[in-house]
Formats: C-alpha cells, sequence, structure tokens
C-alpha cells in the first residue's frame, strides 16, 4: 500500500497526505495494480478508470479539480457569492 | 370541466397548474419516468461522460432526443428529455426576455413576425418572472429592454463571478463596430436574495456550479417546484405516451389515447384513453409536432413540424493572463448585449454574448482534456499539477446565441422507422441559412476583437473531423446545439399560414391548444424558457376566461384576432 502512495505522490505530485486524504487509496491499490503511470494519473486526476467512474467519491476527490483549487461540479456549495471573490492561488 | 395536458414539462407544468387552481379536473400525460432528485445527482456523479440528459432515468418506450433520425445537410444538435419536469429539469435557469425587435423579425430582418409586441407579453414576463423565480435587477435590464416602471424582480440580481468583474473592467465602454460594450446581469432562476414580498422555494444558490444538469441545491427553478402546488384537482400520469388527438367532424376535440408502461427496459405496453374538454400539446416543440402529425391535425396551413428553429450557438474559448476561478458558481451570470439589435439584423443574424464560467467545459472537456494533454506529453508530479493548475485556472468561454430564422424548410416529419411502442420516429430536415452563417461568422470576429482587448490566449479551433464542422466564406465555423428547440407549430395572425393564432389555440380545432417552443415564430436571442413560461400564462389566463365558450364553441366560429 505505501508503495503504491509513494508512486501514486510521485506521479501526480500530490503528497502522500493529500492522497491518503481523498479516501481512495485502497479502492485504487487494488485497481491500478496492473497499472502504467499514464493510468494511474488519469485515475487519481480524473477519477476515471478504464472507461468507469468507479464511485461518486472518485469523480469529487478528484486531482485536477484539486490542482485548481475548486471542488468537482455538483460535490459541494462553497456558499452564496462565493464565486465573486479573486480566486486563490492553488498550485500548492 | 375536463382538460388533459400532454407533458408535464416547463409549460405543460404551468399550466396545469392555473387550470386546477380555478377549477379545472386536469389530467397531465407524461411519456416519462419520474427521476428522484438525490438519485439524479449521484447519477450524475458517476456519469462517465457528463452530458445534460446523463443523469435522468432514460426508458425504452419514451425515448429522448437520441432516436430522433437526422435527414438533413446539417445535424439538430440540441437535446430534450422525456421525464417528468422534461427539459426544464436540465436547464441552465438564465431568463432574459426577449428583445421588442425580436417580435418583428420578418419586418426587421429574416423569418417571422408574431400577432403579438413585447407590449402584450410584458405583463405575463412578470408574472413568469415571479411563478418562476427570477434573481435581477430592473434598472440593469431597462439598460437593454423595457421593463415597467415600479417593477422589482423577486430576488436582487445574484452576484457576479470574478470573472465577469474582470471581463467588464476591460470591455466596459469600449467599442466594437460602433457597438457598445457593457458587461450586464443576466436574469437567473435561481434562489438569492429576495426582494419584499418574496419567499424563495428552495436553498439559495451555495455555488455547485452544476447547474446544467442537476442543481444538487435544489436552487434552480425546475417545473416539479410548479407541480408541489398544484392543487388536487391536476392528476399527474407519468409513463404515459400520447399518441393520438381525436376530433370529431366539426373539428372539435374529444379524447386523447396513449399507452401506458411499467418497465423501463422493453416497449411492452396497455392502450389507454381519456375524455377531454380541451386538450393541451406541451410536449417539447418536436414532441407536439410528432403528435399533431400522428393524429392529422391542425395542419390545413401545411405548417406543422415545419420552421423548426434553435440557437446554433457558436463557442470560443481563451486563456485570461491571471487565474479567474473557473467552475465555480453559476453557468454564466452576464452577457454583452449590444449584438441583439440593430440595423445589422437586415444582412444578418443577430447574437448575445454569454460570459461562460466554466472553463472549457463545454467546448474541450476540461480539465479531463488538459490532463490528458499534459500527461500525454509527459508531464508528471509537481510540473503536471502545475501545469494543469495554470491552464485550467485561466479559462473561460464566449457562448454566442445566434438567431435563427423560421424556414419552412427545417422541419419535422414522422419517419418510417418506428420506435419500441411502435410509434413513427421523427425525422428532422435541418440546414443553417446564409443569414446564420454570416451571424457565425460575425460573431466569431467579435470574439477574436474580445479576446483582444482582454489580452486573452485564443484556444479555440474548428477542425474538419469535429462534428458540426463547416466553412463559410473561407473560415472554419462549427456550432453547437442550444436545446432551444421551436417555431413548429408556428402561432400567427392567419390561419392560412400559421398553425396557432395568439392563444396558442389551433387554428383547426377550437379546443386544441399546442403550446410551448413551438408556438414562437422568431426565438430572437434570448433562451426561450422564459418567454415559454409567460406565453404559457398568458395562454392559461385565457382558457380559464373562456371556459363556457371551449364547451360550445364550434371550429370556426371566432373572430379573426386584431
Amino acid at each position: 500500500m505505501d508503495a503504491f502512495v509513494e508512486l501514486s505522490a510521485e506521479l501526480t505530485g500530490f503528497s502522500a497526505e493529500e492522497l491518503r486524504s481523498t479516501g481512495l487509496v485502497e479502492q485504487y491499490a487494488v485497481l491500478a495494480r496492473d497499472a502504467s503511470p499514464a493510468e494511474i494519473i488519469q485515475l487519481w486526476y480524473t477519477g476515471v478508470w478504464r472507461g468507469v467512474v468507479p464511485s461518486a467519491r472518485a469523480y469529487a476527490e478528484g486531482l485536477a479539480w484539486k490542482a485548481v483549487g475548486v471542488a468537482a461540479p455538483g460535490t459541494a456549495g462553497p456558499g452564496f457569492g462565493s464565486w465573486e471573490r479573486r480566486p486563490r492561488s492553488s498550485a500548492g | 370541466m375536463r382538460a388533459v395536458v400532454v407533458g408535464a414539462g416547463f409549460a405543460g407544468s404551468l399550466i396545469a397548474k392555473v387550470l386546477g387552481d380555478n377549477g379545472f379536473r386536469v389530467i397531465v400525460l407524461e411519456a416519462g419516468a419520474e427521476t428522484g432528485h438525490d438519485e439524479a445527482v449521484r447519477a450524475f456523479r458517476t456519469a462517465l461522460v457528463k452530458t445534460p440528459l446523463a443523469p435522468y432515468r432514460r426508458t425504452v418506450a419514451a425515448p429522448s432526443s437520441d432516436y430522433l433520425i437526422n435527414t438533413g445537410p446539417f445535424a439538430y444538435a440540441s437535446p430534450y428529455l422525456r421525464a417528468n419536469g422534461g427539459t426544464g429539469s436540465v436547464w441552465v435557469g438564465i431568463t432574459p426576455r426577449m428583445h421588442p425587435e425580436d417580435f418583428r423579425t420578418a419586418d426587421l430582418g429574416r423569418g417571422r413576425n408574431w400577432p403579438i409586441g413585447y407590449d402584450d407579453l410584458e405583463p405575463y414576463y412578470r408574472a413568469a418572472e415571479w411563478e418562476i423565480g427570477v434573481a435581477a435587477d430592473a434598472d440593469e435590464q431597462r439598460q437593454h429592454v423595457p421593463v415597467a416602471g415600479g417593477y422589482v424582480y423577486p430576488m436582487h440580481a445574484l452576484p457576479r463571478t470574478y470573472l465577469d468583474h474582470v471581463v467588464a473592467s476591460v470591455v466596459d465602454g469600449a467599442s466594437i463596430d460602433g457597438h457598445e460594450l457593457l458587461v450586464t446581469g443576466t436574469p437567473q432562476a435561481r434562489n438569492g436574495v429576495p426582494t419584499t414580498g418574496y419567499r424563495p422555494d428552495g436553498n439559495r444558490c451555495a455555488g455547485f456550479a452544476s447547474c446544467v444538469p442537476v442543481c444538487p441545491e435544489n436552487a434552480k427553478y425546475t417545473p416539479h417546484r410548479t407541480q408541489k402546488r398544484w392543487s388536487p384537482t391536476v392528476e399527474l400520469r407519468t409513463r404515459c405516451v400520447a399518441n393520438r388527438v381525436h376530433a370529431d367532424e366539426f373539428g372539435r376535440v374529444t379524447k386523447v389515447s396513449y399507452q401506458r408502461y411499467e418497465d423501463d427496459t422493453t416497449g411492452r405496453h396497455t392502450r389507454h384513453e381519456v375524455e377531454a374538454d380541451v386538450v393541451v400539446l406541451a410536449a417539447h416543440a418536436i414532441e407536439n409536432a410528432k403528435l399533431l402529425l400522428l393524429s392529422g391535425l391542425a395542419n390545413s396551413s401545411d405548417q406543422v413540424g415545419r420552421n423548426l428553429m434553435d440557437h446554433p450557438a457558436l463557442l470560443t474559448w481563451a486563456l485570461m493572463p491571471h487565474p479567474v476561478g473557473p467552475f465555480r458558481g453559476p453557468g454564466s451570470t452576464t452577457s454583452i448585449e449590444a449584438f441583439r439589435a440593430g440595423g445589422e439584423r437586415g444582412t444578418r443574424a443577430p447574437f448575445r454574448i454569454e460570459i461562460g464560467n466554466w472553463g472549457w467545459g463545454w467546448p474541450a472537456g476540461s480539465p479531463d482534456t488538459d490532463t490528458a494533454e499534459f500527461v500525454a506529453a509527459g508531464l508528471r508530479g509537481r510540473a503536471l499539477r502545475q501545469a494543469v493548475a495554470d491552464r485550467v485556472g485561466r479559462q473561460f468561454t464566449l457562448q454566442f446565441e445566434i438567431e435563427q430564422e423560421a424556414d419552412p424548410a427545417n422541419r419535422v416529419t414522422l419517419a418510417t422507422e418506428c420506435d419500441a411502442l411502435g410509434n413513427p420516429r421523427p425525422s428532422v430536415h435541418y440546414d443553417l441559412s446564409g443569414y446564420v452563417k454570416d451571424g457565425l461568422l460575425a460573431a466569431k470576429r467579435v470574439s477574436d476583437r474580445l479576446f483582444e482587448l482582454l489580452g486573452a490566449e485564443d484556444h479555440t479551433s474548428y477542425k474538419p473531423d469535429d462534428e458540426r464542422y463547416f466553412e463559410h466564406d473561407g473560415e472554419p465555423l462549427r456550432y453547437w446545439g442550444a436545446g432551444h428547440g421551436g417555431g413548429t407549430h408556428v402561432m400567427g395572425s392567419s390561419p392560412r399560414d400559421s398553425v396557432v393564432d395568439q392563444w396558442q389555440r389551433c387554428w383547426d380545432h377550437p379546443n386544441l391548444y399546442a403550446v410551448g417552443c413551438g408556438s414562437m415564430p422568431s426565438l430572437g436571442t434570448s433562451n426561450p424558457s422564459l418567454t415559454m413560461a409567460a406565453l404559457a400564462l398568458r395562454t392559461a389566463d385565457h382558457l380559464v376566461s373562456r371556459r363556457a365558450g371551449l364547451l360550445a364553441e364550434p371550429a370556426g366560429s371566432r373572430p379573426p384576432p386584431r
């Protein structure tokens, strides 16, 4: 498991802690046993595994959204009028 | 008084409510099934491709727009949903009024005039805005359309996006081809801060950024909200596909045949009939035309199914110099209205410019596509993370809604192929005229100028192997379907060349109404749902005031409209 997290962290640019906080490490470690690096990145960034979204959480925790600093559409309401604020610098 | 309404979408739900409130016994026949709100939200999150119809339960017996057969030179690209709530469940919730010029398109541009004008509809715009719950500022709207003096929208204008402020800070006061630019708030059918006397139904918009196809917060109006307020005399029957309206020898409509199914996965069904004193078809422009053609009714003018129009939308996309925070809040909260009216519509289609707040999601499938691009280029780790953040964080899209004029050659007919219930599928012959193409090209040129003003890096690209690609005057172009189908039972001032009168009553049948965008002689450049709602409320008032006449009046006995 730790090896999968380490590899994922190296590929995605997100720390092991950030990856663990998604709650998806165990599910993804099983899914991505034989995956190529590109497939592992796609799974983490978009929540898509070989043409399927394995769970609503996989979509919600997509790292592409986190990289931008926004919630995946339809998963969280940051609050009325929040869209008016200057975006925080989000590259992490 | 027994009324049958076919279709539990936007127009049907509104009319059923007014009729029920006024003592009619109403049966609403809905072809599709019901999708629970939580079920739709869940389905959206796990859908691989988050298309507009993806969250909603679909049935084999009542297919949605994907069962259309395209036969023309261009594909009719707009989706519609057959389900309780109809396409009004999916809509983005943007509610601009039509421009007064849009009611005189034949005089000022191309296409057809309306038999009524803006002033006739204005009180019903106000009624619709209060029924639906629209957030807007009257003074701001008066900058481009007349709004009655003293009028207050039920909710204050929604806050603009950060992107809107950035765009406005640059373009407000600038000019393109003699048009002075002004970023203007777009009226929104989603809950904000109420003004005096309005109690919003549902929660305030929390910025889930998924208005299309489903608002998890229930802040966006859908017809379900009106259905909750139906009186007990309104009965909804889902999974009931109306397949024939019957008229007697005098042209009076007597009953509706429908097919009822329980299993969503097959065409197995039972047959039923329901008698009615008045029938209101509110099944969507294409489905209304299909049902009239199947029934052999209302077509003495030969206009049923003709004049199919939509907004061919041009999308252009670019990167701002700095992060703008896309994918936060509603899909679009402002627009540039300067190209909706004026002398140029004599030579090319006018358009309205929406400032799109969801990055390149619609035109390019961001951020998944950006990620795939960077991964393919070999980016890994922090470099990848940084590239995605930088690219997606600066994205925005301009969405141009181009007017398409009523053209009788753009039409819905019955295909020889049948659906699972044995009913003919709709066949669509669709084309874009030179007038529309000139409008699309003019829009592209305005986009080029806007990007230049904004210092934005243009990433728009239309390629020959893209869907709906074409060239015009040597320029590559492309259009998208806006989901604004109309014109197929067109309203007019004479039974010779139109299907319904100004009350959306079929000229040929005194107690048959065809309502919705299908009645509209022009769509102008505004999203049409609000206008559809205003027309529906106007028709409902007319039905209530003429209820005695509905029982007695034979065909052909009405005075001509003014």
